[in-house]
Order: structure tokens, then sequence, then C-alpha cells
């Protein structure tokens, strides 16, 4: 039976069901259905037809030959599913069945007070305490955009305004990873690279975006974030606090991509949803000029440096693969001089430690 | 000796080590149920243009002591195909085919196309050589072959998540748990050791594996190049160094300059106009009564592997491709090995001034089929780098993750970060609009799987037929988790085929289920047909159950209990 929890990690007032288990079905704790009535449910997306079998003589056929040179998916049983995988650092795919119907569920805890209840799934970003919500169907699937270097769980629940959030489903979590270079350098002597080097290792590695990146950014991470922050709030004419959450390399990066003639339809799929959102409304404001503008007012950069370069490479290879090449789209024209010190290079301890 | 060979590499003092990696990876395609069936000639154009022509030079190689040293992954589902007595058999019937062919090809080419009867007289050649080392010295098992070169200290073989399964899309630990538990079995089944490294599918790595790696014994893996250097710390050596993970499983990663090089569609090496042209074959060329006694019962052209025409120009209409030369192109293979050298000294040196002092290690991994049967020169590319690496420089040496491992170099610590090594660095390509319909039933497949076992484990899963049921029931859902069907659907290539594979695979468990869940005498509560004392079928669902094992025969040895929480 159904019962109230208080949802402790969002810190909001949430109800949650727990549909006839001692526990919530995570996507790795599936719930048996053994001891349930099957109910119809549909196939999360429309598979395939079955293609036909060979041409076999029909009166060569066994009943078995028959029953499996005709294959067909098998129904799937109605279950609790809730999961959650990675496609890319900036995109989800969910779906979900929910065994029993969720509304009648819904009208034995709450009675009367369900009408205003709407089924919804809600993607909650646990690192940056934000959520999404989209009305659905008792069973689907769903494609989320998200923020590389994050947490996420999709839930399935009952969503009223001015209510608690009836949770009847989550997912597992998922952690989208970096899409760029750590921050972090290593703890011990013998494997620390201060900025400056790594910048280099990642330029014969082919990697001359971030290469670049690094360079500009130098060691201080925090430091070249707040920068970011300034730099973009220059740019948008707005306090750099708006941005605070929006991921600093990746603004670095459209920053640098603006400055060097590049246009916001060629950003599009290169930087997140939300930064590309922004970069959107900003669009009749940031001009070339505007971009590298805002940038040199925190960064060490000179305009020759800023040539936008397309040297990529597609994924097709000889064969029946497709391997990634990464992005070689340079910013710059000619190798930057990694020697000098920028103006903008703050120094941690241990880098100068390293030189 | 090992040791020798160690001391001997570092008393060189190359300024930089190469490793090549050859993935070797074909899904199981085995049909019984049919005297032919057109894609199990992946596996037979496989052998006579890859896997043949490598053994044979890896073998020239170390008689002419070149000392070759080469990390090769020969994937599970592979073995299993290259060891099946069915799959050996089908395959001496293609390749006779093949010769016969080609022998009628030296007479007409002699009578009516001059031009072109060098190729059939090399062919032919090739073939007939193929056939007398298959049949004689590898006796029909080429198994035996790449056993011999690791035991003879040519290759390093590695190898692979058990049915090519991408771990980071298994839903469950115990399933991903066995994708790894049954490659190492039959790894040892096979080559009568513990395998050193792994391959994971598509080198798709997601933090958290390596625990599983390092349970079964396993030293390193091959990942992406982003793995290593967007993972924290900070790589000092980026790419060109292997990291060890905080629990001892060390992963050395990709090198792109390499990669592009040699495989890029673009730029790479087997795109040069006086290689083979790929697409050109007689199979679409000579009259189809012709051909017809060497095609397949259907009568359908089809690529028969031998081709008349060299690349030419890269815009140039097949209408218009010129004769293949094979001296033309032998000779731009010993050209292109000798520019790959050269760079690979370039790189070195500059990797080593970035590096102040420290040798880099070049990881270039690639899929086997490259080389001879996409790149029909890659086999002589190959022979002609390591005679080259070994006889006329010695700024570079070659060497196996294993040997470096061995060498005692220090290696940084690192957690690397989720990637793959398809379009885009990640999983796109195994999990988009097009095959997102597969994973509720696999996931669901992988659940209902542990269900079972545990409730075996809990009871007598002993019993014979319970046994047999569940065995085959692992076998089903290791087919269905193959990642060769969701990127074949991705790729648009024989999709058909692709999304009937999986639905037979998943179809096939749910029947075995049924088996447990509905048996006769019929048990309580589903899942406890598994624990009880063994289920007794009747005659139809036996006969079901032996067509099932006939056909999806894949390891043989397997152990379903690893399922089990």
């Amino acid at each position: 039976m159904s019962e109230e929890k208080k949802d402790l990690e969002s810190g909001e007032e949430t109800l949650e069901f727990v549909l006839d288990e001692p526990g919530l079905p995570g996507s790795g704790e599936f719930v048996s259905a053994a001891a349930e009535e099957v109910k119809e449910v549909a196939v999360v997306e429309e598979s395939p037809e079955p293609a036909e079998p060979e041409e076999i003589a029909a009166e060569e056929m066994s009943p078995v030959f028959k029953l499996l040179a005709r294959p067909s998916l098998p129904r799937l049983e109605s279950e609790n599913r809730a999961r959650l995988q990675m496609q890319s650092p900036n995109r989800l795919h969910f779906y979900w069945s929910v065994r029993t119907n969720p509304f009648q569920t819904l009208n034995k805890a709450l009675g009367a007070a369900t009408s205003n209840y709407t089924l919804v799934v809600r993607l909650v970003d646990l690192r940056r305490e934000s959520e999404e919500l989209h009305r659905i169907d008792p069973e689907g699937n769903w494609w989320f955009s998200v923020d590389a270097d994050s947490q996420y769980r999709a839930e399935v629940g009952f969503y009223a305004p001015n209510r608690p959030f009836v949770r009847v489903l989550y997912s597992n979590t998922i952690e989208t990873p970096r899409k760029s270079p750590s921050r972090r350098t290593a703890a011990e002597a013998e494997w620390r690279v201060p900025a400056q080097k790594f910048a280099q290792v990642l330029d014969v590695a082919g990697f001359k975006q971030d290469a670049f990146d690094v360079a500009i950014a130098g060691d201080d991470a925090d430091a070249a974030g707040d920068a970011t922050y300034r730099a973009f709030g220059r740019l948008s004419g707005k306090p750099a606090s708006e941005f605070a959450g929006l991921d600093t390399e990746e603004l670095r990066y459209a920053m640098l991509a603006l400055a060097a003639g590049a246009t916001l339809e060629q950003l599009r799929f290169r930087v997140g949803e939300r930064i590309f959102a922004v970069l959107e409304r900003l669009a009749a404001s940031a001009s070339k000029g505007d971009a590298l503008k805002a940038l040199r007012s925190e960064f060490d950069i000179e305009e020759e440096e800023l040539h936008a370069e397309e040297e990529e490479f597609g994924p097709a290879v000889f064969g029946a693969s497709l391997v990634n090449f990464p992005k070689r789209t340079r910013l710059r024209k000619r190798p930057r001089g990694f020697d000098r010190v920028s103006k903008f290079e703050p120094m941690a301890s241990h880098s100068l430690a390293a030189r | 000796m090992f040791i020798l060979f160690i001391l001997f590499l570092f008393a060189r003092m190359p300024v930089g080590y190469f490793s090549l990696i050859l993935h070797a990876h074909l899904p199981f395609v085995r049909h019984p149920e049919y005297p032919e069936f057109l894609e199990e000639d992946w596996l037979y154009e496989a052998i006579t243009e890859v896997y043949l022509p490598l053994i044979v030079i890896f073998q020239r190689l170390h008689e002419a002591d070149a000392a070759p040293r080469v990390a090769m992954n020969i994937s599970p589902p592979l073995c299993e195909m290259l060891a099946d007595p069915l799959l050996q058999s089908r395959y001496t019937r293609h390749l006779e085919n093949l010769l016969e062919l080609a022998e009628k090809e030296v007479h007409r080419t002699a009578a009516e196309a001059r031009e072109f009867h060098a190729v059939a007289r090399m062919y032919a050649d090739n073939l007939r050589e193929s056939l007398e080392l298959w049949n004689g010295r590898y006796k029909r098992n080429l198994i035996n072959a790449f056993r011999e070169l690791q035991d003879e200290g040519v290759l390093e073989i590695i190898t692979c998540c058990a049915t090519h399964g991408f771990l980071p899309l298994i839903s469950t630990h115990e399933a991903r748990r066995a994708q790894i538990a049954i490659a190492v079995a039959n790894y040892r089944k096979h080559f009568h050791r513990q395998p050193r490294g792994i391959w994971l599918a598509e080198c798709a790595y997601e933090p958290g594996v390596e625990e599983l790696l390092k349970e079964f014994g396993i030293e390193y893996f091959i990942s992406d190049t982003h793995a290593i250097l967007y993972g924290d710390p900070r790589p000092k050596y980026g790419v060109h160094a292997p990291v060890v993970c905080p629990n001892g499983v060390a992963t050395f990663a990709r090198d792109i300059e390499t990669s592009q090089q040699v495989w890029s569609a673009e730029i790479g090496y087997p795109g040069n106009d006086v290689y083979r042209e790929f697409y050109r074959d007689i199979g679409w060329d000579l009259p189809i009564d012709y051909l017809k006694p060497h095609l397949h019962e259907d009568g359908n052209r089809r690529h028969l592997g031998l081709k008349y025409h060299r690349i030419t120009g890269r815009n140039v209409p097949q209408n218009r491709k010129e004769p293949y030369i094979p001296a033309l192109a032998t000779e731009k293979a010993a050209e292109n090995a000798m520019h790959f050298i050269g760079e690979r000294i370039k790189q070195a040196y500059k990797l080593r001034e970035t590096f102040e002092g420290h040798p880099p290690l070049v990881v270039s991994p690639y899929d086997a089929e490259l080389f001879g049967h996409w790149w029909y020169e890659g086999p002589q590319f190959i022979d002609f780098l390591f005679r080259k690496m070994h006889w006329d420089q010695s700024e570079i040496a070659a060497m196996t993750p294993g040997d470096f491992l061995d060498s005692g170099l220090p290696i940084q610590v690192q957690r690397p970060t989720a990637s793959s090594w398809g379009e885009n660095g990640y999983y796109k390509v195994w999990l988009n609009e097009g095959n997102s319909w597969m994973y509720p039933y696999q996931h669901d497949a992988e659940r209902r799987m542990t269900q079972y076992c545990d409730a075996a484990k809990a009871g007598r899963g002993d019993a014979e037929m319970t046994t047999r049921i569940l065995k085959q029931m692992a076998r089903e859902l290791l087919l269905a988790q193959s990642s060769d069907w969701a990127f074949q659907i991705y790729q648009g290539t024989t999709v058909e085929y692709s999304s009937r594979r999986f639905q037979s695979h998943i179809q096939r468990f749910d029947l075995l289920a049924q088996m447990l869940e509905h048996s006769s005498p019929p048990y309580e509560g589903g899942v406890a047909a598994a624990s009880a004392d063994g289920v007794v079928l009747s005659p139809e669902q036996l006969e079901l159950l032996t067509e099932i094992e006939h056909r999806d025969n894949i390891f043989a040895e397997i152990d379903f209990r690893i399922y089990a929480r």
C-alpha cells in the first residue's frame, strides 16, 4: 500500500508512493511482478516489424522451425521501470512504465484531492539542485538535454501547483562526464603539470581546442571561472552573477568562437542547451568585436590568434566503423607561445614549484 | 627470455615506443538451420582476407627474427566461430569454391581480358596457398595459429566483452560482470592462460568498469583518447602514457595522429589511387550465368572477393577505374610504411621534448578487418612496418601494453572519464532514436536472468533440465547484448538482419523462461520453478530447447550462476 515519505534529497515537500514493495524501485532493483496481475503494457517505443523469414517451403518447416523463423518481441510484462541512460554528456534517454494504474493509487492515497494532479517526469539535477518537469503517460520514453559534469535522476510522479510532488518511481543516477580536461592537477609532485605545460600536452595529442582553453585559463580554475563570468557579463550587459552555474569552459569556448567570427548557428550542438539559449538571446548584441573586447578585458588574448579554422575530420573510416576524431576547429592561426607568461596566469604554488 | 627481451628493449634506448593493437571481432553468426547463409560470409571473407594473411605475415616476421610485438584482441564470438566445426567445414567449402572460380578466371582472363590476367593468377596462387595452410598447417582451426603466435612471443592476445556487449548500456551489475567473467573463461579455454588485457567493446568505458576487470584478473584495458585526456587529475603525459585507475587496473588510450593517418576515410593511406578498389568486384561485373555455380542458392549477385581494379582516383566513377597492378600497390605499401615510421620518429622526438625526456608511448588501435578486407594491402603494410622498424631505425621500438606494464616505468594514478571510440566519443551510435527501442527488452532480460539464477541458487539449480534452460537463457541474453546489432541499425547496414537477430534472441530467452515458469508438472510462483528439482518438459518444449541449443551454441562452457546476486 502506498505511504508518504519526505524527499530528503531534494529538501522539498514530496510525497512518495511505495507501490506494494518495501522499497522504491530504482532501475537496478526492479520489482517482481509475480504477485501482480499482468496488465497490458504496450511496447515502450514502436519496434520494427519482424522481417520475413527466408523462403523455406512450408511443408518443410516443423512447428519449432516456424516458431523460430518468425521472431517477434514478446510483450513486456507490466513492471515498474525507470531507466535513465546517457547518450552523451549533454543528452540522456529515459524510459519508464508504471505497473499499476498510477491514478488509482493516487486516488487511494489522496482521495478527492487528486483532481489537480498531472502525471509528470521530473529530471533532477542533483549537483545544481535544479529540475524540469514534463507531462507524460504511464509509460514511454523521453530525451533530455542536460549539462556535462553533473548528476541526474529521473522521477515519475504527480505534480500539482502548490502541492507536494508525489513520486511514484525513480531511476538510477547518471553522472554526465566532463567534456573538457579536468581542472585538477595531481597532488603528487612527480605527476603535477602546470597549465601551460598541460596545454602543450593537449596540443601534441591533437586536442588543440582544449589546449588553447587550458592555456588561457591558467592554473587557478576558480579565478579563471570568475573571470569568465565577468567577461560574459560584460558581453551581455548583465551582472556576472546571472550566469553562475553555467559551465565556464563552455562559456569561454563560446566567447572565443564568437570572437573568432563563428556564427551562432555554428555553436549549436557544440555548447550545452542552456548556454546556447543564453547566446540566442544575446545574438543581436554579441558581435565579433564585442566578444573579443569582453574576453580581452579578462584574458591575455591577441586578435590574430583567433581565426576559426575548420580542421575537423568526419568519423568515417575505411571499413564499417565510425570512429571519433576530436573536434579540431581551431581558434587560432598559429601555435600559441605557450612559454610566455600571460597577464592572466595566476600561478598555484605547486605550479611554481614544478617549474 | 622475456626479461632479456625487456632488457634488450631498454638497452636500445629508443626515443619512443609504439603499440599496434588489432581488434578482431565479428558478431556470432551461425545458421545451421540453413544450408548456407549470406551473413556467414562475413567470417569466411575475414578468414581469407584478414586472419590467414595476418597469421602468415606474423609467422614470417617471427621466422625472420624481426621481433614484431602486437597486441591483438580476438573477441570471444570470433574465437567460438573459428573453433566451430560446422563453420570450419562451411569455410572449407567456401574457399574451395572461391579457388575454383579464381582458377576459372585465370583461363578466362588469359583469353579475353589480358589486362587482368596477372591479378587473376595472383588470386589463384594466394587462394591455393590459403587452402593448403587451412587444411594442412592449421588443421582448419586458426585459434591454434593465434595461440602459437602468442606462445612464440609475437602476439599478446587480449580478450573482449563476451559478446561485445556495450557495458555502459547494460543495466545490471550482474549482467556486466557476466560479460567479463564469461570472456575470461572463454579466453582460458582457447588460449590456455589468463588474459592480461581486454578490449572493452567499442572502447566504451564508464567509471566503475575497472572494478569488474580487477575482479577477473585483467591488468589493463584499451580506451579512447579523451578517457585519459579528460580524466582526473590531469594526465602529465597526456595520451602518450598509460594511466592506472585507483584500483590498479591500467588503461592505454588511442593516439589520434596514427588513427587518422591510417584509418581516416578522408586522409588515410588506404585511399591511395594505386591500392585495390574494394567496391568493384567480379560478383557484380561478370555475367550471372558464368558466376552462378559460385553464388549462393538464391543466385543473387554479391561480392566474391575477386577485384581487378585500383582506386584510380577519389572521384573516378566505378566504370572508369583502371586495372589493378599488384607491384605498384606493394611498392606503395612499403612507401606508406616508411612514411608512417618517419612520422612516428618525428612524433616521438616532439613528444619527448614536450615531456622533458620522458619516452612517449603511441598506442594505435585499429579494427583488424581494416587490414586485408577493406585495405587489401594492409597486411603488407604491417609486414613492411615491422621489418623497417626492426632493421632500418632504432628510434622507435614496438611493444605491447603488457610489455609496458612489465617495464617498471612509473604510471600516473588517474580516474579516466566515460567515453567510447564511436562517433562523437560517447554512446550516441548505440543509443539513439533508431535503436533505443531495444533497451527495455534487453534490460528486462538482464533483470529476469538474475531473478532466475537467484532462485536456482536458492534451490537445486543443478537439476539437469533447469541447468540446460538457464545456460541457454544466458547465451540468448549474451547474444542479444552484442553491440553489433545497435551499431548496424544506426549505420543503416543490414538493418533487417540486425533487428531480427536481436528479436530472435529476446524471443528465445522468453520462450526458455516460459519453460521454467510454465513447465509440466507446474510449479507455483513463476520463477520458483528454477529452484525446484528441475523442470520436466513436454516433448515439444524439449524439441524447442534442443533446437535453440543447436543453433546458438556459443560458450559450451558457460556457467549461468555468474548472473546470481
